[in-house]
């Protein structure tokens, strides 16, 4: 099997088992941001051109099953893709605990973002009080998914060769 | 006297049954009561008797419970395995059970909307906890256009928002991006249900002067178009007027149970219709 193929298996079922599996055991505050967390894996370990398309098709899968506004998480993906892209080249990235980091600060920024837009363009009174309640459960759900991808084997190897 | 020697043997025999039955004669009348005989023979037997019948419930303890167990490991894993299969049977049926009270609930409200519907089954959630959407399994295929009106046994679900082939988002009430036309049913109060975010929605548009008051229904209104008039939509369970402004807060609690959400009706008519 192809890394692509394998990463299309991981995006899939990650969009299963958070939309169909998760809910019925854990309430909507604790669902974890699986795709968010494989958009930082992408960007500690793949290309800058590779990541950035499909960290913004991984956003783009998002909003196929999140909200209504289609491109919200797209454009907040990629520009948190881009940021981490920046420094990654400066960080120790086969780090577990630097992962979890980068995982709990792209949270941030995500809904800091998504909020931002949301805010601005649509008309949906109250979704930034909603999100801040909802923010804190949703930052340790996706730090503790971060905490155990480090144990897949092979975490430390890049994707494809820059 | 040769009579007596030669027949010795009868004679004996015959003395031995007569006095056998004259004793048993003279004891029918003391049936109840054991004589000198029966009284000395049980005496001396009893003590003998004791060690010897405890040894024998040993024995027989040793025989049931340790030697003869050929076939209870065999009988045992043959019990458990259906053990097993009776509890699935079991599980299986109450689902069947839940399932058939559900739909026969959603075919009592099927009956009383007075428009072609659809029976939907809830397949996934928004991938977001601040969003309320669900996926169904009922998609353009089946009829289904965007706007569509989305229903459960206890009220009002949302509406369907973005139609696949064979699947459709269906955005909840509980969303920041609802609306739906409402009216308080006591007082015709009217208002728009929008969603809260939190399981909760908020009646807006509700001047101060309404009469609303906590544990009022709320129905859907009709106007729009996309709710029939008269669906349940939740129950007043907060009431605020500040001392300044032109609305009332007023919060409700959703008849429907959306995180236990399985079945869905889709109202096959849209606001165009």
């Amino acid at each position: 099997m192809t890394k692509w193929g394998a990463m299309m298996i991981a995006i899939v079922s990650a969009v299963v088992l958070q939309s169909s599996v998760l809910p019925i055991y854990i309430a909507s505050p604790f669902k974890p941001d699986l795709l968010l967390v494989f958009m930082v894996f992408l960007a500690l370990r793949v290309p800058f051109m590779a990541g950035a398309s499909l960290s913004w098709v991984l956003g783009l899968v998002k909003d196929i099953f999140s909200g209504i506004y289609l491109g919200l998480n797209a454009l907040s993906f990629l520009l948190i893709f881009m940021v981490i892209k920046h420094i990654s080249d400066r960080l120790y990235t086969g780090s577990a605990p630097l992962f979890v980091i980068a995982v709990s600060i792209a949270t941030l920024s995500c809904a800091s973002i998504d909020m931002l837009l949301l805010v601005m363009f649509t008309e949906s009174p109250g979704i930034a009080y909603s999100m801040s309640a909802g923010l804190v459960p949703h930052l340790l759900v996706n730090a503790f998914i971060a905490s155990l991808v480090p144990l897949i084997p092979g975490f430390d190897r890049l994707l494809e060769t820059p | 006297m040769n009579f007596f020697k030669k027949n010795t043997l009868f004679i004996l025999m015959a003395v031995g049954i007569l006095a056998a039955l004259i004793f048993y004669s003279l004891n029918i009348p003391h049936k109840g009561n054991a004589n000198v005989i029966e009284r000395w023979v049980i005496t001396v037997i009893a003590p003998i008797m004791k060690p010897f019948s405890q040894f024998s419930v040993f024995g027989e303890d040793v025989w049931d419970n340790y030697l003869d167990l050929v076939n209870v490991r065999r009988e045992n894993l043959h019990l458990r395995e259906d053990v097993k299969a009776l509890n699935s049977r079991v599980i299986a049926a109450e689902e069947v059970c839940q399932a058939n009270r559900r739909l026969t609930q959603l075919l009592d409200v099927k009956n009383t909307i007075k428009a072609p519907t659809l029976t939907a089954t809830v397949i996934g959630e928004d991938l977001s906890p601040w969003y309320g959407t669900l996926v169904i399994d009922r998609g353009s295929s089946s009829g289904i256009v965007e706007g569509m009106a989305v229903e459960a046994a206890e009220g009002v679900v949302g509406q369907v928002v973005k139609v696949a082939r064979t699947s459709s988002r269906v955005l909840l009430l509980t969303d920041h991006s609802s609306g739906i036309a409402a009216t308080i049913q006591r007082s015709r109060a009217r208002g728009v249900v929008k969603g809260k975010g939190d399981g909760l929605c908020q009646l807006e548009f509700t001047t101060r002067e309404e009469d609303v008051k906590v544990g009022d229904m709320v129905v859907s209104s009709g106007i729009g178009g996309v709710f029939l008039k008269g669906l349940p939509i939740g129950e007043v369970t907060m009431v605020k007027r500040g001392e300044y402004g032109i609305f009332q807060t007023v919060t409700i609690l959703p008849s429907v149970n959306i995180s236990h959400l399985e079945d869905v009706l889709v109202v096959l008519r849209n606001s165009n219709d």
